[in-house]
């Protein structure tokens, strides 16, 4: 086959190409390419009862906002509005409707170069208190089910959790409370929420956990996420 | 010379045509609601070596035909296949997979019942081949192969995948082990996925014979000396293809590969250029 030809076929396809990918004016995502990370979790037998899934639209560019950012599930019948949280999270409908029309998945705006990612985090408790022993069998549920997927991190071990809140929350922190009574406030640092997140200016407390002592957190004011760490 | 199907590529390009994995790759999870299936149809161009170590290239319209069902059921290509592992590390199952014909024209015939698709879009007839090596050597007619398959990911984005196939050749009693490492689904940005693949074959006496032996009978038809092909490593390849979604239902999937032949194979007199490239690319539609 002629170069010229190889050229003037791959200029026409693209042309194409270009012409089909201006139909949003946001950007989009397959919903069914989302549904198929998704499902994985749902599928998952192991235990979770500790564990939240949830899919994350992430800014590849760390100056990239998400404030306001709008997900629309967009089917022919009906339009579904997934809230985005600051983290770029929203709870993932599973629905087989969706998955056999194909749907789209609507950005409100563009936001650069950006990655559809499943987060498992740990669930939030309604009264902020979280004992040690739950978080340390959290994380190994998490642990658990990135094993289920990755063989890869068969070495690895539970090493904390990160506490990561809003940028503008009212009250960042953490407390920790011990059996003999004593109480004291865990650093505060700015980071990311989750690995491969490109902002790093989120408010996170970081707990490793350590020895058996029986120890509580307890948060003031609700965090974004509860992340679990691997060493 | 042009062709509107040649299954070889058809079958590399099909492949590529799975938006975040490769062939027989389904996991065998199953990530979808019970009674759905994920399918891409498409049309598009190949150009490859005309047979395996010809030195002639061909261009071919390239159909995308690739089919996965809720309940483990797949069709890739000239592969058909059914997941049986419920691990999502590993994936393993029968496989059926359609050995293409090869003829004085070259590879390429029927594609799974469709017909006699091979016709010539630009009319070329076997005489102006003017050093054909294949012209006076026995037809190697279409044959439906089966065996099994077994993938192994090392993580979520590489992975160690084989196939063992029986049944190619005219005596259907070639077989060809296939041994791969791919990196899937590199992400460059949200609508671009590059996918790495090498890996190399195995075929054992007969299928190399079947292939690449010049018998004395053949030898005598073509001019071409007697060649014994001997089990063994057959060929190592290297391939990159690109997906680029447009939306949810159209993408745009191209492939480059590159293949030499090794072993017994590289050094039959059949061969005329050890290294082949194909090059492919089709508009795919995902129902």
């Amino acid at each position: 086959m002629p170069l010229a030809s190889k050229i003037t076929a791959c200029c026409t396809l693209s042309l194409v190409a270009l012409s089909a990918g201006s139909a949003y004016a946001g950007d989009w995502v397959s919903y069914r390419d989302a549904y198929r990370a998704m499902v994985v979790f749902e599928k998952y037998g192991g235990p979770k009862n500790f564990l939240q899934s949830q899919l994350q639209v992430a800014p590849q560019d760390r100056g990239a906002s998400i404030e306001g950012l709008q997900l629309t599930l967009a089917g022919k019948t009906n339009q579904v509005n997934l809230p985005l949280d600051p983290l770029g999270r929203t709870p993932f409908p599973l629905l087989k409707g969706a998955y056999d029309e194909n749907v789209a998945l609507l950005l409100s705006r563009k936001i650069g170069s950006f990655a559809i990612r499943p987060r498992i985090s740990i669930a939030l408790q309604p009264d902020g208190v979280y004992e040690d022993g739950e978080l340390r069998a959290a994380c190994e549920q998490a642990l658990g089910f990135a094993r289920y997927g990755d063989g890869s991190l068969r070495s690895r071990q539970c090493g904390g959790v990160r506490f990561v809140f809003a940028k503008r929350a009212l009250d960042v922190g953490v407390r920790l409370h011990r059996a003999d009574g004593s109480d004291a406030a865990l650093p505060v640092a700015s980071g990311t929420a989750f690995p491969g997140d490109a902002d790093d200016s989120f408010p996170t407390v970081l707990y490793r956990f350590a020895g058996n002592e029986r120890v509580q957190l307890v948060t003031a004011y609700p965090p974004l996420a509860i992340v679990p760490l691997f060493d | 010379m042009t062709k509107l199907f040649a299954p070889a590529a058809f079958a590399a390009l099909v492949c590529a045509a799975v938006s975040s994995a490769a062939c027989a790759q389904t996991p065998a999870t199953n990530p979808m609601p019970d009674g759905s299936r994920d399918m891409y149809v498409g049309l598009g161009l190949a150009s490859g070596a005309r047979y395996q170590g010809a030195a002639d290239t061909e261009r071919s319209a390239l159909p995308v035909l690739q089919v996965q069902l809720s309940n483990g059921l797949f069709v890739s290509g000239m592969r058909a296949g059914v997941h049986l592992g419920r691990s999502p590390q590993v994936e393993f199952g029968p496989l059926l997979e359609w050995q293409a014909r090869r003829d004085a024209a070259g590879e390429g015939d029927e594609l799974g019942g469709v017909g006699d698709m091979r016709f010539s879009l630009v009319a070329m007839p076997l005489a102006a081949y003017s050093d054909n090596r294949l012209a006076g050597m026995p037809v190697i007619h279409g044959r439906l192969q089966g065996g099994g398959f077994l993938n192994y990911y090392l993580t979520p984005d590489w992975r160690l995948t084989s196939s063992l196939l029986y049944g190619a050749g005219n005596a259907r009693d070639g077989m060809k082990l296939e041994l791969g490492v791919q990196r899937l689904a590199l992400a460059l940005g949200p609508h671009h996925r590059l996918a790495v693949d090498a890996g190399v074959s195995f075929g054992n006496r007969r299928y190399n014979s079947a292939f690449f032996g010049v018998g004395e009978d053949d030898s005598l038809l073509s001019g071409l000396p007697v060649f014994d092909a001997g089990g063994g490593l057959k060929d190592a390849r290297i391939g990159v293809r690109w997906n680029w979604a447009w939306s949810p239902s159209w993408m745009l999937t191209s492939s480059v590969q590159a293949t030499r032949l090794l072993g017994s194979a590289r050094l039959s007199p059949l061969v005329e250029r050890p290294t082949n490239l194909t090059v492919s690319t089709a508009i795919a539609y995902r129902f």
